[in-house]
């Protein structure tokens, strides 16, 4: 009976991924200024998690290793964190492609892409542990040991790291409160950092109920720069035009200004924003989430199997006492 | 996108679902198979070996006494 019931989930999670993958192409809408590129959120944001779940996992059952240890621990936390190595890397590729849609490089070495590229050789050092000591036992102490500290870091890499970088092209204001986009308040002369670009505000013209600024956008270390002017319509108090970003889908707006100082704020409109307020999208959103952790808890149950079988395997034909 | 490419796209993403849903099919059956075989051969093992235990040890003095044993 439970195997049946086993079966039947599998089976339903072949068919609710399969649901979800039709979704994304077919029932998500497109996004202004991301196109099509904006489906991706859909495998982005759920691998990303699904990989926090797993080294979670992971590091559960090597401390259980530790103090019962059984094989069966240990063979659990390991496959928990070949499924988040994967899973990660999955991540970061689409990251790496949402990337070049919207910022025009596959990598930049932005505060999130860095953070991920430090957990990935975090974790990949677990299995060149593992990989290079011999005794068993020995083994399996030592990787649940380094599991235990590869797990600490996880949290401040996938969380804090970009959350507290000011200068992150991470469209972070989209999921993650708390997030910082207010965006930096400049007088004319004066330069700032907007995400990775610098900006600098060389004047302020006004044109009937508009306000114009002239900004001077570059990227640190590259040769492109180019002049934008934003505007803001003074009587209504929203943003009027929004010049793109050199190379990049990312817009600059000009949010408010302050007569008494003759300050301006001004912010990077990322486009996608406000992507999961669109109900389809949402729904298909946690659709993806659940399968997809669905997803890893079979992985897990199936590499764990053959981990323990392979084990089984090696301890046949050997005597064992008590 | 146009209509034509987003089915297009639609059909080679669903294509590598089903066959990442085939293989981890396929190894999970397996995998099951080959743990009921090493079970069994266990199971097999065990009953095919005389078990004895051994529950006192005959001394230096009680040579001519027979040991006890079970089995």
């Amino acid at each position: 009976m439970v195997q049946r019931l086993a079966q039947a989930a599998k089976i339903g999670i072949g068919l609710w991924m399969a649901g979800v993958a039709i979704a994304t192409f077919l029932v998500v809408p497109q996004y202004e200024g991301l196109g099509d590129a904006g489906r991706i959120v859909i495998v982005h944001v759920p691998t990303a998690w699904v990989s926090v779940v797993a080294f979670t996992i992971s590091a559960i059952f090597s401390g259980l290793y530790l103090w019962r240890r059984r094989e069966r621990d240990d063979h659990i936390a390991v496959a928990a964190a070949e499924a988040g190595l994967l899973f990660t890397l999955l991540a970061t590729i689409t990251g790496m492609i949402f990337s070049q849609v919207a910022w025009g490089i596959f990598w930049n070495w932005d505060p999130r892409q860095t953070s991920i590229f430090v957990l990935l050789l975090i974790y990949a050092a677990l299995f060149a542990l593992r990989a290079a000591i011999d005794d068993i036992d020995r083994r399996r102490q030592l990787s649940a040991v380094y599991s235990l500290f590869a797990f600490v870091t996880m949290p401040f890499l996938f969380f804090i790291a970009p959350r507290i970088a000011d200068s992150t092209l991470h469209p972070n204001c989209a999921f993650i409160q708390g997030s910082n986009c207010d965006g930096i308040v400049l007088e004319v002369g004066k330069v700032g950092l907007i995400g990775d670009q610098k900006v600098q505000l060389l004047g302020l013209e006004r044109k009937g109920n508009l306000l114009v600024a002239e900004v001077k956008v570059s990227t640190p270390g590259l040769q492109r720069e180019a002049i934008l002017y934003p505007s803001l319509d003074l009587v209504d108090g929203g943003m009027a035009d929004r010049p793109e970003f050199p190379g990049s889908r990312f817009q600059l707006g000009l949010e408010e200004y302050n007569e008494a100082t003759g300050a301006v704020r001004l912010n990077m409109e990322a486009p996608g924003t406000n992507l999961l307020e669109n109900r389809r999208t949402l729904y298909v959103f946690l659709a993806a989430n659940l399968g997809f952790t669905a997803l890893l808890f079979w992985m897990l149950q199936v590499r764990s199997l053959v981990l323990d079988l392979q084990w089984a395997i090696a301890q046949r034909g050997r005597v064992t006492y008590g | 996108m146009d209509n034509a490419a987003i089915f297009v796209a639609t059909a080679a993403v669903l294509s590598v679902w089903i066959a990442i849903f085939v293989y981890l099919w396929r190894i999970d059956t397996t995998a099951r198979m080959l743990q009921r075989e090493l079970r069994r051969e266990r199971e097999q093992a065990e009953t095919a070996l005389p078990k004895a235990e051994v529950s006192r040890v005959r001394s230096t003095d009680e040579a001519d006494e027979p040991v006890e044993r079970r089995s």
